[in-house]
């Protein structure tokens, strides 16, 4: 027979404070003969102990607002008028106000100015995965992000984004596990489930990243990410695995030479 | 400036107060949004789903409420469409007795067996908090995550307080079960 004060959630209430002085006595007295309450305890303590040693994500990926924060302009700029009396005066967009329509022409005149940039430094490169990566030009984010008082071209600068490298580095250390994992398999049924379920996880961060590096103009950067995108998708809606869904996979891996694209980082 | 000030002049057509409102509080929005989704990009959908609703409701708030409170029940409610929206078309539910089954049904996603080999036990326990019904969810991210008491996660969320009581209860069990069915419970790992 279960212990009341568990079964009732008394003890979850003691764990978190939540007890009156006068109960919280009762239960201290009661733990010192229940050994199930005990290891309740024990375990809320493990549970506790263990979800504060995984990371605080508070940000979205590299700590990177700009993408959010433009998103949300353009969202709340379709937005009905409000009414209020500064309305007049004001542009409802937060960000960049000083110069709003003229936004998406920058918009378009940079992408067009990156699009054909990219296009001039593929000609001009040999297929070089390392060299291409660190080379290939990338545009940092736009400056219409920040927020401010003057809109500015949204593509002015060559640097990569340094935090984006580095987050997708360590993304590419996880997802390695299933692309390795995929390539040394031999496709006996459920040998490669662990990298199907391991792929359904890591394919909307994939996602996530591939839109934030083609947001930069990062060209290789997203390419990768479009590459291993495409290999978790498949490797994620694989319900009946089977030897030959398997070799398919296996030979995108290495068409895609996505291991050594992903080594590059 | 205070958050009812940065909301008031917000409401009048202010997008500087309006701007100012969203850098304060979205670290907040998005750590709850990505502790209830557990990856970015549905998180990022959930946060920005927030804001807009906050842009929407900005005349409705009242002066005399906590802007936590109004703030936290605008993302449970993001967090629970956004639930509703992953659902595939055709079993969206319709009615108090399809919202309720939706709400306190698991999710149907790898269960801690599958992770335990992979290794750290946080990571077992978070794929399981992903696993849980939306309800209990919610409820253990604001008590645990966020150290809300429960009382203000009652009053935040618009339950009784018996209510959030039996969740988070049923959320902690559920994640015991979860250590002992992985083999890692606190007494193996000592």
């Amino acid at each position: 027979m279960r212990c009341e004060v568990q079964t009732g959630g008394t003890i979850e209430l003691y764990f978190y404070g939540e007890l009156p002085l006068a109960e919280r006595a009762a239960v201290q007295s009661h733990l010192a003969g229940c050994a199930e309450c005990r290891q309740a305890l024990e375990d809320l303590s493990v549970i506790r102990a263990a979800l504060a040693r995984r990371p605080d994500v508070a940000t979205p990926p590299g700590g990177d607002w700009s993408g959010f924060m433009r998103r949300l302009d353009a969202t709340i700029a379709a937005e009905p008028r409000r009414d209020g009396p500064a309305d007049a005066a004001r542009q409802r967009t937060f960000i960049a106000p000083a110069r709003p329509r003229l936004a998406p022409y920058l918009a378009i005149a940079a992408t067009l100015a990156v699009i054909t940039f990219g296009v001039l430094a593929v000609l001009r490169r040999p297929p070089d995965v390392k060299t291409t990566v660190r080379n290939v030009s990338e545009t940092a984010p736009t400056a219409a992000a920040a927020p401010g008082p003057s809109v500015q071209p949204a593509v002015l600068t060559t640097s990569p984004d340094p935090g984006l490298i580095a987050v997708s580095g360590r993304h590419f250390e996880r997802s390695k596990l299933v692309v390795l994992g995929l390539t040394t398999k031999t496709g006996r049924q459920d040998d490669w489930a662990y990298e199907r379920e391991l792929a359904t996880d890591l394919l909307s961060d994939t996602r996530l990243y591939r839109l934030a590096a083609e947001e930069r103009g990062m060209r290789s950067l997203a390419d990768t990410m479009g590459d291993l995108e495409l290999v978790l998708l498949q490797a994620s809606m694989s319900d009946q695995p089977t030897e030959a869904s398997l070799q398919q996979l296996q030979r995108l891996i290495r068409r895609r030479d996505l291991l050594a694209k992903m080594d590059a980082y | 400036m205070a958050d009812s000030d940065l909301i008031t002049r917000a409401a009048a057509g202010d997008p500087a107060a309006f701007q100012a409102l969203v850098e304060r509080h979205r670290s907040m929005v998005y750590r709850v949004a990505y502790q209830f989704a557990g990856n970015h990009f549905d998180a990022e959908d959930i946060a920005q789903e927030v804001f807009i609703k906050v842009y929407r409701s900005l005349d409705k708030f009242r002066q005399d409420a906590q802007l936590s409170s109004w703030m936290y029940r605008i993302v449970m409610n993001a967090c629970i469409d956004h639930r509703r929206r992953m659902l595939p078309s055709g079993s969206a539910p319709f009615g108090e007795e399809a919202e309720h089954k939706m709400m306190n049904t698991a999710e149907e996603r790898p269960g801690p067996e599958d992770h335990a080999y992979a290794g750290e036990l946080g990571e077992v326990l978070e794929a399981e908090i992903r696993r849980l019904p939306p309800g209990q969810r919610i409820v253990f991210v604001m008590r645990h995550h966020q150290g809300l008491k429960l009382g203000e996660i009652a009053e935040a969320l618009g339950l009784a307080e018996g209510t959030v009581k039996r969740q988070l209860h049923a959320a902690v069990h559920r994640l015991r079960d979860a250590l002992n069915t992985a083999n890692v419970t606190a007494g193996e790992r000592a």
